[in-house]
């Protein structure tokens, strides 16, 4: 009888350990969060750079997996159009000639991961996720340009944003604390555009997409830049009579301290 | 928070930080030229500012405003001296604002073709150009002449050119002039086109213009020169303030301060030293800018690629 009893014990509680890992994949939570919601540009403002951390939570009675887990952080600001020129020569002059509009654009973009993207995911989760740069969807406006030749232009796209530190991909830059503490710091230079920038983490397991979480980070100009910036925008005649009589204001000033006589 | 951020400032505009001494030191350099000279100085400004990265419209919408600020203060001083034509003045305004409207209307449709910056360098090139080496030859020769011991052929009266044989004539008092008011209005309204296009005052082409076209006293066309500029690139600020929306009040406030300070040492050197060699610097200095902007469009660029944000980010 207590033999039984004990069976039927062992038997429950396989069944049950069975029912909650019956999802193996699924039992791992992703848990993050963004050092701070707003970055405010003020007059010093020459880039900052925000924390991502989180943690890797697993249920109490989750045998700890042994598989290789992966973390890649996706800060991506507002969308944007912009064109691509390319110079030729013409008429002995280096002119823009050849152009690509790309409509919707990330205007920052950087991609933070704990290994080399491909080892932690198919390209396809890759695209369709929009992590690393070479999976960007980059769908020129109109064109019926060849492929060599859109490749050109994406690639020097690319090429300008990473250089003025707008793009950014770097593979083993996501450090673990603990087993399941994870934390990076993303560099937001001094030219980052404002608006609602979406950080989102991603936890992915042997090239499946585990869990996925997401923030929102705003960028604004703050006091004096903001109301100077809005005044241009919202009422372009008030600013630039301010900027004339500023003007005026100065170059009186200078004369009346300046007098000879 | 902030890394090295002593010296460098937001420029809510323009959307970057700048090194506040650098831009400084700018508007110094160029006041000092400036005063040196009698010149706005905008032709110099302008380039120094997008060689050093401020976007070319920032640029040149900016350097507008500073030139207000600039002849402002030299106006305030002629008028003290009574060198100023009012009326000569009012007409070139006139003139002046129209060409400035057309020259922001025509800025704002360059820069949404990406060809802003190729009409910007290709203008530098050639007013400069064409400016620098008359000013150049015509120095040269003045100063052979005093060397030979010759004396400068001065404006005789009653001396005439095809300017004086034109139709709708108007007197000017101050200038004693009488002369058509079609020469003045081509005269106002191409440096007003010139001036918002590039973010120049075009005081440079102005007083010659004024001086072996209509004949307007030398002790005379600067002030009115400057008074003209002063009311047309007041026009260009604010029309680019509507416009293009790309006139940074900070940056312009920070060259400001530089320039009229700069300007005052220049002053006071340039009174040392004689005309033809002032003309002749200033003519080489033209030459240079524009030999800078045509070795750009001629070399091969190292990136042939550039990246233009078309919108405003998506808010």
């Amino acid at each position: 009888m207590r033999q039984a009893m004990h069976s039927l014990t062992t038997l429950l509680t396989v069944f049950f350990l069975a029912l909650i890992s019956g999802a193996p994949a699924l039992a791992e939570k992703l848990v993050s969060a963004v050092s701070s919601s707003h970055v405010a540009i003020t007059s010093n403002f020459t880039g900052t750079e925000i924390l991502v951390y989180g943690e890797i939570a697993r249920d109490a009675e989750t045998v700890s997996r042994t598989g290789n887990q992966d973390v890649v952080v996706v800060v991506e600001g507002p969308l944007e159009r912009v064109t691509t020129w390319r110079k030729d020569r013409i008429v002995g002059l280096w002119i823009n000639a050849t152009s690509q509009t790309y409509i919707a654009v990330p205007s920052f973009y950087a991609v933070h991961a704990t290994d080399d993207l491909r080892n932690i995911a198919s390209d396809d989760w890759l695209k369709q996720y929009r992590i690393g740069l070479e999976h960007l969807p980059l769908a020129a406006l109109g064109t019926r340009a060849p492929a060599l030749e859109r490749n050109a232009f994406k690639a020097a796209f690319l090429r300008s944003r990473v250089q003025n530190g707008l793009y950014s991909q770097m593979s083993k830059s996501i450090n673990f604390l603990s087993p399941t503490l994870f934390s990076t710091t993303v560099d937001l230079p001094a030219t980052i555009p404002t608006g609602d920038y979406k950080v989102t983490t991603f936890l992915f397991s042997g090239g499946v997409l585990l869990d996925q979480q997401e923030q929102v980070l705003t960028v604004a100009k703050t006091g004096f830049e903001q109301v100077t910036f809005n005044l241009s925008r919202q009422h372009p005649a008030v600013y630039g009579a301010l900027a004339i009589i500023l003007a005026l204001f100065t170059g009186w000033l200078a004369g009346v301290i300046f007098k000879k006589d | 928070m902030t890394r090295g951020a002593i010296l460098q400032i937001y420029l809510p505009i323009a959307e970057l930080p700048i090194n506040v001494f650098m831009i400084f030191a700018m508007g110094g350099t160029v006041g000092f030229l400036s005063g040196l000279f009698g010149i706005g100085g905008g032709f110099l400004l302008t380039p120094l500012l997008i060689f050093s990265g401020i976007p070319p419209a920032v640029s040149v919408a900016t350097v507008t405003t500073q030139i207000v600020a600039s002849s402002a203060s030299g106006v305030l001083s002629y008028w003290r001296k009574a060198g100023i034509d009012f009326k000569l003045a009012g007409v070139l305004l006139c003139s002046g604002i129209v060409g400035s409207a057309i020259g922001v209307w025509i800025f704002g449709i360059l820069r949404s073709l990406g060809q802003l910056d190729l009409v910007i360098s290709l203008a530098y090139v050639t007013f400069l150009g064409t400016i620098g080496v008359l000013m150049l030859g015509e120095s040269m020769k003045a100063i052979m002449r005093r060397k030979s011991g010759k004396a400068p052929a001065g404006r005789k009266p009653g001396q005439h050119n095809w300017v004086h044989g034109l139709p709708f004539k108007v007197r000017f008092r101050r200038s004693k002039l009488y002369v058509s008011v079609i020469p003045i209005f081509g005269i106002g309204s191409s440096i007003g086109f010139l001036g918002s296009v590039l973010g120049i005052g075009g005081g440079f082409m102005m007083v010659p213009a004024l001086i072996y076209l209509l004949r307007v006293p030398a002790n005379i066309v600067i002030g009115t020169s400057l008074l003209q500029i002063l009311g047309t690139m007041a026009v260009a600020t604010f029309l680019h303030a509507i416009n293009t929306q790309s006139v940074d009040i900070v940056l312009a406030l920070t060259l400001m301060i530089g320039g009229v300070i700069g300007a005052q040492f220049g002053a006071q050197v340039g009174q040392g030293m004689r005309g033809e060699h002032l003309r002749l610097g200033l003519g080489l200095l033209v030459l240079l800018v524009g030999l800078r902007f045509a070795f750009n469009l001629i070399v091969e660029p190292e990136d042939l690629y550039s990246v233009s944000v078309i919108e405003e980010p998506v808010k």
